[in-house]
């Protein structure tokens, strides 16, 4: 339990200072930009309690939001994903919540649950991000396009970390 | 009252999201509104301490590429002293510069914290207060436009950029004068869009376009962009054309700071007007 405590909140400040030291300074093709720090929110353990995950999420946004002066907007895009996460959970699982592992990974629950949890997941993210951050109807499609290349950006790198550091042999940070 | 209770134990969750959402929308909708005012004053201690030592490690990296602008920036200046102009008469005329007083006087900064991806950028820069930049001040780079101040700390400055859905650049082209105005519409750094061109204007593409001087922010004559091409709006009063910024916003690494020292007087005089 306290081992699970810390290897969450050390992935926390990594996550924080990774998307702020280097993922926000990558900028493909003018508007795509990877907003990989939501990870921590899809790791987050199945029994976390559902308070402390939004007090988490808000947390998380606010960090992020504190180094790029943009108050609230990753706040609340953060917070709807941390909101529809048990929704989308109860969704896309075909199983009883007793047979998931500690917390969701490509390992335990297989590529398919995998892939449609944090898609819909990180869609949802990204989509309040920057409709919030534009305000405005007149760059719809402009915007949708940041969305989805951005949504494919992060799910790449949320893949290749699934890959590098929980395919090991056992459960690693 | 006691079900009222059980109601709001019972989708607390709701509750709590709700509540958490309402305050990063005002937090949002609040600073971004009021260029950050009060929360930067109390974090840009913070976050400017971080971003001051990422730029640090990351200025190693372009080292060369300084040297070389500052060699350049060095070899125009000297061409402008007095020993590298060839006198050809024998009598001598010589300017006494402190006779005139400047107009502008400008203070070099560091780019400490940059961004060129987002639909609204901002730059920290390593100047504040103290060394006495003031907000509404221009911000450009040799000779091309950068931003304008928005908010001061005592030793950071926060600069809106001209990459901002708020920028919006009184301008004129160089070759006839003419009064346009320039702003960013989202996506390529590199592209901007002029509005306001009047109908019967000859717009060919490789047309300058610089700042008007009729704000007190920037200069007259600061270097915007050039010419791409022009659209012709057939039921409007105006044309519009797009534009190629001169500045590299991706690689913006020193700035200065344009200080009007006649700014009072111009604002005092405008106000006389409106009273």
């Amino acid at each position: 339990m306290t081992n699970l405590i810390l290897r969450n909140s050390v992935r926390f400040v990594f996550l924080v200072l990774f998307q702020v030291l280097i993922l926000n300074h990558i900028n493909l093709g003018g508007f795509t930009n990877p907003y990989f720090y939501i990870y921590f929110i899809l790791l987050l353990p199945f029994a976390t309690p559902r308070w402390l995950m939004l007090l988490l999420a808000f947390f998380l946004g606010i960090s992020i939001d504190l180094f790029t002066n943009t108050y609230g907007l990753n706040a609340a895009a953060t917070l709807f994903m941390a909101f529809s996460r048990p929704y989308v959970i109860r969704l896309i699982s075909r199983e009883p919540e007793e047979t998931f592992g500690i917390q969701p990974s490509l390992r335990s629950e297989g590529f398919k649950w995998f892939f449609f949890y944090s898609l819909i997941l990180v869609l949802l993210h990204h989509t309040t991000l920057f409709y919030l951050e534009i305000f405005r109807f007149t760059e719809f499609f402009h915007t949708l396009l940041r969305v989805i290349t951005s949504t494919a950006f992060t799910l790449v790198l949320i893949f290749l970390s699934e890959i590098i550091f929980h395919f090991k042999g056992r459960e690693r940070w | 009252m006691r079900n009222l209770f059980l109601f709001f134990r019972k989708h607390y969750f709701i509750f709590l999201f709700l509540a958490l959402e309402m305050i990063s929308l005002v937090l949002f909708f609040r600073f971004n509104k009021y260029q950050n005012a009060v929360m930067f004053k109390w974090t840009s201690g913070i976050s400017g301490g971080i971003h001051s030592v990422y730029r640090d490690i990351s200025e190693y990296f372009s080292l060369k590429e300084a040297n070389f602008i500052l060699g350049e920036e060095n070899a125009a200046l000297h061409a402008r002293m007095p020993e590298a102009i060839y006198l050809s008469d024998t009598a001598m005329f010589s300017r006494n510069d402190t006779l005139f007083q400047s107009e502008y006087r400008f203070i070099n900064a560091r780019v400490i914290s940059n961004t060129t991806n987002q639909r609204n950028n901002f730059l920290m820069i390593s100047k504040g207060r103290l060394q006495g930049v003031e907000p509404h001040m221009g911000v450009i780079t040799g000779n091309k436009i950068v931003g304008q101040v928005v908010n001061v700390s005592s030793h950071f400055s926060w600069v809106l950029s001209m990459l901002h859905s708020e920028s919006k650049i009184s301008a004129r082209f160089m070759k006839n004068n003419q009064m346009i105005s320039v702003e960013w519409p989202g996506g390529d750094y590199k592209k901007g869009v002029v509005r306001e061109i009047p109908k019967h204007l000859q717009v060919i593409p490789g047309d300058t376009v610089v700042t008007s001087g009729n704000s007190e922010v920037f200069p007259n004559g600061i270097l915007i962009g050039i010419i791409d091409n022009l659209t012709i709006r057939d039921n409007e009063n105006f044309n519009t054309a797009t534009l190629t910024f001169l500045t590299d916003f991706n690689s913006l690494g020193y700035v200065e700071v344009v200080v009007d020292m006649f700014r009072s007087e111009k604002e005092q005089l405008k106000a006389s007007f409106r009273e």
